[in-house]
């Protein structure tokens, strides 16, 4: 739907204003059958597309020219109300939030290939199932619109379809073959909407390998559903939530550029929260873990409450004959001495909120060599898990240093000293070096001497100079926390020698997916406890080393 | 709509109004109708219209308390001064005695009894400062008092017939105690007095003299005099309501601003609670009541009971809470929707007033899981954490409630032939609220 | 005892009622009926999920299939869905090319539409035995490739496959055409007994025919007139 206008026409003055009040008449109203969406007054601007409208940040605007174009065969209400009913149902209804967006559209690019064609397919998804919840439960003037709107093919499929499925007359060309496939998806029944994409891709998909022309242009005349549309809250929250979804980081990178222009020419790619304003371009697989990891509730530090250390009368209680009558309160007593009436003072110390300790920093070494994973190339529970561990120190305001290795000693290592900056922090978390495994252990004993950082270390424990690194941790004052997957030969010399020291706990899994919850429990321990060394509580499904798993002798 | 409707209306906006433009300067920060208002003005005159208890927190200088004071003064024709002299502050060696009432000295030595009652119970505006900082006996004290206005000292009672608490905290921090929750319960609303802006607050450095509008001090004299005096209660009514009535013509003569008199009032909130509410207001409250007390596993949401993983209902608010709602939720939130809807001229409660006011009646009542409370600590918000929490929550009843108004009406409506004794099927459903509603027509398998 | 849902004992829904409140469902109920009948057949006939290409056991596969789906009311579209079912293992989990095939030959023999299009160029995996035993009077064009014995013993129908077949493509055809747009596999036309083949693109091999045509790129390239 859109207009077709050769040459551009002013809008005369009195007929924009005259629309402009129009809108501010029917919007109260829209907004009530639409259960009052929380989205701004919408506005009448003019626009050098044809599209009917646009939206961004929610905020929507009308197509001046557009409207007028369409109040020639309809009153000037019911056009605004139509389109407003489209605007504000795509903001109810479908897609809603940006995180079922982004659903919709990484399905639809993962079986058409294409981004362009799968914005398309998206956006024509969305207008079906936005426009017919407008009609079915909102009692939409949008029949009329589309009776009389400009169409192009897609549209004129896309108007057949209405028809069929509104049952009414709208005016359409015959499309059975392209309407009978796309007549039976159940559109209104959100569960579904992916199977249902699917097959409404099915049934468009012949007009995307028709003329080229015709697939270049913005399908819809009610104007494209870019993501710029969103909210700086609403795409941290979808991006989330997405990355919790997604099957691997591949997808991530692949969905992400393509809507990271979106994002960027909105202002919402800063990743530290400095403002609101154009941050650095960010890179995708780090923001992946970082997102993924924020999936993970992290241990909340809570300020101890510890007494205050001054009685403060707290209430009163009956004078006895007997008790001392220095806490006699002579106002309460009016001044008597009498038992039954005499009242003391019960003094008690408060409770107030105690000194917040310090967290101590916290030094992750991470294994990259060739027998991890590719946090590139599938989804690294090692990485996610020491994502956790980092962010759950750097919300307690302490820094967080990262050593990733691979064959240190050749050069396959990089180090970030302590820092509190997230992004970096994932930089070289994410960075894979894929060859042998070995320490560099000078160089990790200088980062943390003299330091009360917590040490993690996350590995296979296929470690050449394995010996060397046991006796060296060992000798180390820091607390010491070894993850390992699965049961390695020199996972067991390690755990032997962690059993001769009192600041090394080991802890292996079965799956890599328990990394991140093993990191968690530590670290949840450690904040608990301050910096009192102490050996970690156990917990199912892995098994400890350092302390007999229960059930088992 | 009755013409007095109209005027009282016309009034209570004037008042609110006047304050913004004249005392209290800050942004506003709720929207509803297309206008604008400041949430912590707002609610807190609704919180004076209806008799409610609002708990206002903020930080330290940031017109807490003198937000309700211009309140106070102006919806109950009370001076300043009065208004100061009537106050709690926070501290722990408040006693009974200076918050309610204490023996008359003289006529105990005597032999006689009689109750000297303090400013702060016999005035119908009750502001407590920093009630935190009281220890839990003397808030639960005044909670208690304020519950049904009913004050009790030596064997004698006073009575209130109109009050409304306005209690002010500052967030926690070294030297204060907490609101322990069955007390936190008890009020009806939590609003945060913001920070206003460089500018707003530049403003409020150029009129420190604001405060004057609202002194009287003869007035404030005489109120003293009779606050104090040995007058049976009906007569010290009657002379404090002629004072009022004084401090009414002073305010109309000299800022031109309407207010109104103890009938008025009445009249008000008559009208303010016989404002109906549309069934997607009436339905989406039960909705929202249903998760926040539903528990598949355990029966209701109760405290020391945890939800495990893996229930079916895990991405409903039930799962994130660790508390059941109480019954004071929904009495709060009925009654400021309804006051919000009177104020905004409509003719009954639609989801967008339940919707603006539920948070704030919600945000102190929820107690969330650590989980949750983690997930949601870094996200971007302008509101203080836990008001955030309570946004979001009902943000996301509302949409839940949006995708399927029309079943949950229809189950409600289905329910109710079914409880005549029609032999139906309840309306199946994912939501808590359809096994509630089976639950209430004893259909629970 | 005071009712709780008083306030709602006047509603009246105001959604309006659409042609897809009922397309919609009416679509599902086709679909778990076609899917409940595959599901009888491959638990008659496939015991251990293994299945033979075996001639009796295509015969038998084929008649339990034909009584599976009596009564069921579907159309081309459903059938089309269906294989876009069977392909993704979303609403069965196991897809066994041959059974399957002969499955939907099943349905589109007994369907209503004299003309279907299946267009199954999107699939992931290719079906054996589609049009099998197509009888005089249906047209089947399918758009995408298709697996093994494509058109087997075709009985007097159309099939036009827009794209490439296996092997064994036309086997123990006895009357009717098959259209092969692109190429077909070895074998082609064994033991065929009449009817045409034409393939548009190359025949990689062809199977011993008692009688009947075989064209590529427009030759002929076998077959005794009856």
């Amino acid at each position: 739907m859109s207009i077709d206008d050769g040459g551009k026409r002013q809008v005369p003055p009195e007929q924009a204003a005259a629309l402009r009040q129009t809108l501010e008449r029917v919007w109260p109203l829209v907004r009530r059958r639409h259960l009052f969406p929380e989205l701004p007054s919408p506005r009448l601007g003019s626009s050098t597309s044809r599209v009917a409208m646009e939206i961004r940040e929610k905020q929507i605007t009308l197509n001046l020219d557009y409207a007028v174009e369409m109040s020639r065969f309809m009153p000037a209400e019911t056009v605004l109300t139509a389109l407003l009913d489209h605007a504000v149902s795509h903001y109810t209804c479908c897609p809603w939030d940006l995180a079922t967006h982004l659903r919709l559209y990484a399905r639809a690019k993962e079986i058409l290939g294409d981004g362009d064609q799968a914005r398309k397919a998206t956006d024509m998804f969305m207008d079906v199932v936005a426009n017919t919840h407008a009609v079915k439960e909102r009692e939409s003037p949008l029949p009329s619109l589309y009776r009389h709107a400009p169409r192009d093919h897609a549209d004129q499929v896309l108007c057949a379809l209405f028809e069929n499925i509104w049952g009414m007359d709208l005016g359409a060309k015959d499309h059975r073959d392209e309407v009978r496939r796309l007549s039976a998806i159940p559109y209104l029944d959100k569960r579904r909407w992916g199977a249902s994409l699917t097959r409404f891709i099915r049934g468009i998909r012949p007009l995307f390998e028709d003329a080229q022309a015709e697939a270049a242009q913005d399908h819809s005349g009610m104007g494209g559903h870019g993501f710029r549309q969103y909210r700086a809250e609403e795409i941290e929250q979808a991006l989330r939530e997405f990355a919790k979804e997604v099957d691997s980081p591949q997808r991530f990178v692949e969905i992400f550029e393509d809507i990271q222009n979106d994002l960027q020419a909105s202002g919402h790619c800063d990743l530290e929260g400095m403002g609101f304003g154009k941050g650095c371009p960010v890179d995708a697989n780090w923001l992946y873990y970082m997102k993924l990891a924020e999936n993970y509730a992290l241990p909340v530090k809570k300020i101890p409450m510890r007494d205050s250390g001054n009685l403060h009368p707290h209430s009163h209680r009956p004078w006895e004959i007997g008790q001392p009558v220095r806490e006699v309160d002579p106002w309460s007593s009016f001044g008597k001495y009498l038992p039954g009436i005499t009242q003391i003072w019960e003094r008690r110390q408060g409770e107030i909120f105690g000194v917040k300790e310090k967290t101590p920093d916290c030094l992750i070494i991470i294994d990259s060599s060739g027998s991890m994973v590719d946090p590139r190339a599938r989804l690294a529970h090692a990485v996610l898990g020491a994502g956790c561990a980092a962010d759950a120190y750097l919300r307690n305001d302490a820094q967080v240093a990262v050593y990733n290795f691979s064959d240190a000693p050749a050069g396959g290592r990089e180090h970030l000293p302590f820092t509190k900056s997230r992004t970096l922090v994932y930089r070289v978390l994410c960075r894979y070096f894929g060859g042998g495994t070995a320490l560099d252990l000078p160089e990790i004993t200088s980062l943390v001497r003299d330091t009360e950082a917590d040490i993690f270390l996350i590995t296979d424990m296929q470690i050449t100079n394995l010996d060397h690194t046991i006796a060296r941790l060992s000798a180390l004052n820091n607390r010491v926390t070894a993850v390992h997957v699965g049961k390695k030969p020199g996972a067991l010399r390690f755990i032997k020698a962690a059993k001769q020291t009192a600041n090394i706990s080991v802890f292996g899994v079965e799956k890599p997916a328990d990394i991140p919850r093993i990191v968690l429990g530590s670290v949840r321990s450690y904040l608990a406890t301050g910096r009192v060394k102490k050996k970690i509580l156990e917990e199912p499904a892995y098994w400890s080393w350092t302390k007999v798993p229960p059930g088992r002798k | 709509m009755t013409e007095t409707n109209g005027t009282h209306r016309q009034t209570v906006r004037g008042l609110y109004d006047f304050i913004q433009s004249h005392l209290y300067f800050n942004r506003p920060d709720l929207r509803l109708d297309g206008a604008a208002y400041n949430s912590s003005l707002l609610l807190n005159l609704l919180t004076a219209v209806l008799g409610g208890k609002s708990l206002i927190i903020g930080e330290p200088g940031l017109g807490k308390t003198t937000a309700a004071e211009y309140v106070g003064a102006l919806f109950y024709r009370l001076p300043a001064g009065t208004l100061w002299a009537s106050e709690v502050s926070g501290h722990p060696e408040q006693t009974e005695e200076k918050i309610i009432g204490r023996p008359d000295l003289g006529k105990l030595n005597q032999g006689q009894e009689e109750v000297v009652w303090s400013n702060f119970v016999q005035l119908p505006v009750k502001i407590v400062d920093e009630i935190n900082r009281l220890p839990e006996t003397k808030q639960s004290m005044i909670l208690d008092g304020v519950d049904r206005g009913k004050w009790e000292y030596l064997n004698e009672i006073i009575i209130n017939d109109e009050y409304c608490l306005f209690a002010t905290a500052n967030y926690q921090d070294r030297g204060t105690n907490t609101i322990i929750a069955p007390l936190l319960d008890r009020f009806d609303v939590t609003v945060e007095s913001r920070y206003p802006g460089p500018s707003y607050a530049f403003l409020i450095s150029q009129r420190q003299e604001k405060e004057k509008l609202l002194r009287h001090p003869e007035l404030e004299g005489e109120l003293q005099a009779a606050l104090r005096s040995r007058l049976l209660p009906e007569e010290r009514a009657t002379t404090l309501a002629a004072i009022s009535e004084a401090f009414g013509v002073f305010l109309k003569d000299s800022l031109g601003l309407a207010t109104l008199d103890g009938q008025g009032r009445q009249e008000l909130r008559r009208q303010v609670l016989s404002t109906p509410l549309n069934q997607d207001a009436n339905a989406f409250s039960r909705t929202l009541l249903a998760e926040l007390s539903f528990c598949h596993r355990h029966g209701q949401k109760r405290s020391n009971e945890l939800c495990d993983e893996g229930c079916h209902y895990t991405g409903y608010l039930c799962h994130r809470l660790l508390n059941c709602a109480s019954n004071r939720l929904p009495v709060s939130v009925m009654n400021y929707s309804k006051a919000l809807a009177w104020f905004s001229g409509a003719d009954a409660v639609s989801l967008e007033e339940m919707r603006a006011v539920t948070p704030y009646c919600l945000a102190h009542r929820a107690q969330w899981t650590e989980a949750h409370i983690s997930l949601r600590q870094q996200d971007r918000r302008n509101d203080p954490f836990h008001i955030y929490l309570a946004r979001q929550a009902v943000t996301e009843v509302y949409q839940r409630y949006s995708e399927q108004a029309d079943n949950v009406k229809e189950a409600l409506g289905r329910a109710y032939r079914i409880f005549q004794g029609e032999g139906l099927e309840p309306v199946a459903g994912d939501h808590p609220i359809y096994a509630e509603i089976r639950k209430d027509l004893n259909l629970e398998e | 005892m005071i009712n709780p849902f008083e306030d709602f004992k006047d509603f009246q829904t105001e959604a309006r009622a659409l042609p897809l409140d009922r397309l919609a469902p009416a679509h599902d109920e086709a679909m778990a009926a076609l899917t409940a009948g595959y599901t009888k057949l491959v638990e008659q006939e496939v015991k251990s999920l293994v299945w033979f290409v075996e001639h009796n056991r295509v015969i038998e596969a084929y008649t339990v299939a034909c009584e599976v789906i009596r009564g069921l009311d579907y159309d081309g579209q459903h059938i089309e869905e269906f294989c876009y079912q069977l392909d993704s293992g979303t609403a069965m989990p196991y897809l066994i090319s041959g059974p399957a095939g002969i499955y939907i030959s099943a349905l589109c023999n007994h369907v209503a539409e004299a003309d279907m299009v299946l267009r199954l160029r999107h699939m992931q995996r290719q079906m054996h035995f589609l049009g099998y035993r197509l009888p005089h009077g249906k047209t089947l064009r399918i758009e995408g490739d298709t697996g093994n014995f494509t058109g087997a013993a075709l009985n007097g129908g159309q099939l036009i496959v827009a794209g490439s077949a296996g092997d064994w493509a036309g086997a123990g055809m006895t009357e009717g055409k098959i259209t092969i747009v692109k190429n077909c596999g070895r074998n082609t036309g064994e033991w065929m007994q009449g009817g045409e083949i034409w393939v548009g693109g190359r025949i990689h091999g062809l199977g011993r025919s008692v009688s009947g045509l075989i064209y590529q790129a427009g030759d002929p390239v076998t077959g005794r007139e009856r």
